[in-house]
Formats: structure tokens, sequence, C-alpha cells
């Protein structure tokens, strides 16, 4: 290196977010970074950028001019990698509007806004409450449930179909290519299986957008398929780059969330049955606070797209960064007693949504899913226990944060109402009938569900 | 107090209707706040001080009142 380049990259940590190491001493190594080097330069994967200290991560997030999203697939710009770090070698796609800049990404965002505000997901929340109910009707009597297989991993994945305006029944199309996706290391036996199962799913979703195309029904695909970007239609590979975000964003992440507030819960029995009691005050800084803690979505990547200095550091056009949300989440400087759970958090001005244009859009549908199932196994099963020895944690955390497996036992309680199937299809006719997945524009009333 | 919202910093993240949902209006499309009125009543003010520290793009600034 130059002396030039040695005095830009003095700060230097080799940071690999994929490897073991990494979970199994995050607090460690997220100290460190803090205390050393809140902004470093890393070797791992052709070199790239760390930045793990709140106010770092806060001025680089939202310093939109000299940042992309880009993720340039058939190389016609400049060739940039998208957010993954490394990109994955064989993408035939972007990873929807968040692999996209304005004026694309705007555009997209407009068109998908209407049916994902808090107004538009407001609607949903009676169709959830029986999702949620069913989910548990199948297992109370049994007194032993996997909070991951029985509920986490599957509320999200139905709401997000439905809101989509794919039938809700497709939800086990969906689910397991998604989660095992992200748990499945690369060199995995598995792995054929699972890539056999996602090619099932993608072709259900070209289906579906075919099929909405020819019989136009409301939801997120139908905006799709109407949708003017830049003043052009996109292609169908484009879409099914923001159907695939959609999913993605939709289903594993609120699934790690509820998962690990659970498994914490478990462990702080005093700390659950004060929530419980005191959820009407303390249910919105708690899923705050877990939000914080757990940061599904660790964080994401960028390119530099001009020369710049940032936070006091010179950037030069090209330069891979990675925007760690996770760790900026733990920075003392922002959050007193950063590795603590504190339920009723004040201050929290968190990470796990991103931060600046790109801000997760579907936050307001993973507040909602997760507080529905949060509240209703704290009715229904208000004792569990988990059992740590079938507790399985992702192996890594470069991806998601998230759990395999959380089986727990509970004081067997009575069905409330029918189970799943029956469930899935009422709230199917609810859905058709009262045109939910209409834009809030469209429709603004509540569903009805009774 | 006045309160006021920066229209482009704020990115619809919605914790200052959370916690101060008398004060701040969120935009039926796309979740973006403002307040509803420049003015904030004295009950509210502690929540809405509240809000100035949880907004994660620090799109809320306040004035208080000449003493």
């Amino acid at each position: 290196m130059s002396i030039d380049e040695n005095d830009r990259k003095q700060n230097q940590y080799h940071f690999d977010r994929h490897t073991p190491d990494y979970r199994h001493n995050f607090e460690a190594i997220t100290e460190e970074m803090h205390a050393a080097c809140p902004l470093a330069w890393s070797d791992t994967y052709g070199g790239h950028w760390v930045a793990a200290g709140a106010q770092e991560v806060f001025e680089l997030a939202r310093s939109a001019e000299y940042l992309s999203n880009d993720h340039d697939v058939n190389n016609e710009r400049r060739g940039y990698k998208g957010i993954t770090i490394p990109s994955p070698e064989d993408m035939k796609f972007q990873g929807g509007f968040l692999e996209m800049d304005p004026p694309e990404q705007r555009h997209y965002r407009q068109a998908l806004n209407p049916y994902l505000s808090p107004a538009a997901v407001a609607r949903w929340t009676p169709v959830v409450t029986e999702l949620v109910r069913a989910c548990l009707n199948e297992k109370i009597e049994s007194g032993e449930i996997d909070f991951v297989d029985d509920l986490a991993n599957v509320v999200p994945a139905i709401l997000t179909l439905a809101m989509m305006g794919i039938p809700m029944e497709h939800w086990s199309i969906y689910v397991e290519p998604v989660h095992a996706a992200v748990y499945t290391p690369p060199d995995s036996p598995d792995m054929a299986r699972v890539r056999d199962s996602q090619i099932e799913m993608y072709q259900d979703m070209l289906g579906q957008l075919a099929a909405i195309r020819e019989n136009p029904k409301p939801g997120l695909i139908d905006a799709l398929a109407r949708a003017t970007i830049n003043g052009k239609t996109p292609p169908d590979m484009e879409l099914i780059g923001v159907m695939a975000l959609i999913i993605g964003g939709g289903f594993d992440t609120t699934t790690a969330l509820t998962a690990h507030a659970l498994e914490w819960l478990g462990e702080h029995p005093d700390q659950r049955e004060r929530l419980s009691r005191e959820r009407a005050t303390l249910l919105d800084p708690a899923t705050e606070e877990f939000l914080r803690f757990y940061t599904p979505a660790p964080g994401d990547g960028r390119t530099i797209s001009a020369d710049c200095e940032i936070v006091g550091t010179k950037f030069k056009e090209g330069e891979r960064l990675w925007l760690s949300w996770a760790m900026a989440n733990r920075d003392p400087a922002l959050f007193e007693n950063p590795h603590e759970v504190d339920l009723a958090r004040t201050g929290n001005r968190h990470h796990s949504f991103g931060l600046g244009i790109h801000r997760c859009i579907g936050s307001n549908v993973a507040r909602m899913v997760f507080k529905q199932m949060l509240t209703a196994v704290l009715d229904r099963m208000p004792g569990y226990q988990c059992d740590p020895a079938g507790a399985v944690h992702y192996e890594t955390i470069g991806v998601i944060q998230g759990m395999q497996h959380l089986p727990a036992t509970f004081t067997p309680g009575p069905r409330i109402g029918p189970g799943l199937e029956e469930t899935i299809e009422a709230m199917q006719k609810v859905c058709d009938e009262q045109r939910l997945a209409e834009p809030v524009t469209a429709r603004k009333a509540q569903a009805e569900v009774g | 107090m006045k309160v006021r919202v920066d229209p482009e910093r704020c990115q619809g993240h919605t914790l200052c209707a959370m916690i101060a949902p008398k004060v701040f209006e969120l935009d039926d499309i796309d979740g973006h706040s403002s307040p509803v009125s420049e003015d904030v009543p004295v009950d509210q003010q502690a929540q809405v001080r509240e809000a100035v520290r949880s907004c994660p793009e620090q799109a809320i600034s306040i004035s208080e009142d000449p003493a």
C-alpha cells in the first residue's frame, strides 16, 4: 500500500461475520471495535470497510449521495455488487429495490408504501390475531410447542403472502426454502434439497405474477405488475427480485425476533410476568428493545459511489462498506448498559430497520405481527419453559441472527375456535371478499373477521 | 415548546407516534410523521423530549419557549 493508502486505512480489523466465531464472540468483538476502531478496514472478502460505531453508522448510512446499493448483475453500469459482502457469484437478478438506487428505488417504494404504511398494516391486525390463535390451537392441548416451527415461522409467512396476493395456503411452498436458505451452509449436503425447494418457490412466484397480470387481484404483486419505474415497465426478472425481497424481508426476520424474545423471556420469568402485566405501557418499548438487542438483520453492504470524506475518513469510489446495525446497536456511546435487555429502555434509537432512504419497508408489519404472537403466547402459555438442549441458533449470524428451533413445554390449555387449516381458509375468504390487500388509498377499514 | 419534524430526514420509523401519539400523526400512505400542531401542550412535553431522543434519523427538533 502507498503511504496515502496506509494513512486512509490505518484502523485495520480482520472482520469476518460469516464465521461461528463472530457469533460466539459477538460482544467481545463489538467492544473491541468500538474502543479501537469504530470504522475499520478489513482485509476479508476482497477488502472492505466496516462501520461498527453508532455515530459512524449513522453518518455513513445517511450519506446517500456517496453510497450506492446498486447490484449491477448484468454489468451494465459500474459493476457494483449490492448489499451482500461477499456478493453471491451467480445472481441473475437484483435483490429488489434494496439493491437499487434512486430514482428507481424511490419509484418502487412509492408503489408499495400504500400497502405497508402503519394505517395499511393496521387493517390486517384481526386476521393476524386469528392466525396466531389457530397456530397455538394446534399445540395448546399437548403442552409442547416449537416456537419457531409451530408459530414464528408460520404467521409472518402466511401474512406476507396474503399481502402480496398469493393464496395463503401456499405458505408451505415458501416457508421452508426461505428459512433453510438462510441457515444451511453452502457446503452442506442438504443444500441440494434446499435448492430444489427454492426452484419450486420461484416457479410459484413466476406463476403468481403471470396469473395476477392475467386476472388482476389486489396486493403487492398487482402493484408491481402495474408499476412504471423511471418511465419504464420493469422486466419480469426484476419484479421477481422485488418479490423475493418482500418474501425474504417478511419471513425470517420476524421469525428471528420472535424466537429470540420468547427465549429471553423464558429465561427471565419475572420479566415475562412484568411484561404481561404491564403490557399497556411496556409492550412498545420492549418490542424496540428486542429489536435493538437481537437485530434480526445484522447489517447491510454498500458501495462508495464517489470519492468522499465522511466521519473523518477518506473513501474511494468503488470501495465496499459494511454497515453493522447489530454492532451500532451495542454502542455504549448511545446505549447505557448496551449488552443488557431493559424492557423499559428510553431513548432507544436503534438501527434494526436500517437508516436513511432504505429503512425497512416492512417495519410496521414486523412490529404488529411480533406483538400479536408474543401477547398470545403470554396469554395462553404464560408459564412456558424453553428446552435449552433443543434450542438451535443459526450457526452464523452474517445474514440473519435467527433460530432454527425453540422447543418449549407448558401447562396444556383448551383450544379456542378452529385449527390452522380451517382458519387459513376462513381468512382467505375475508381477504378476498373484503379486498384487504388493496392499498390503503382504496380501502381504509380494518378487517372484519367475526 | 415548539416541535418540528424535518420531512427530508424522516423515514417513517414511527417511534415518535408510538411515544407521543397526541403530538405526532403519521401519513396514511408512507407513515412519515408530522406534528399535529407546532405548539406542544405542557402535558405532552416529556413525551416529545423522549420522541426526540428516540428518533433513529434525528429528524425531530424542539425549541423551548422563552422564559
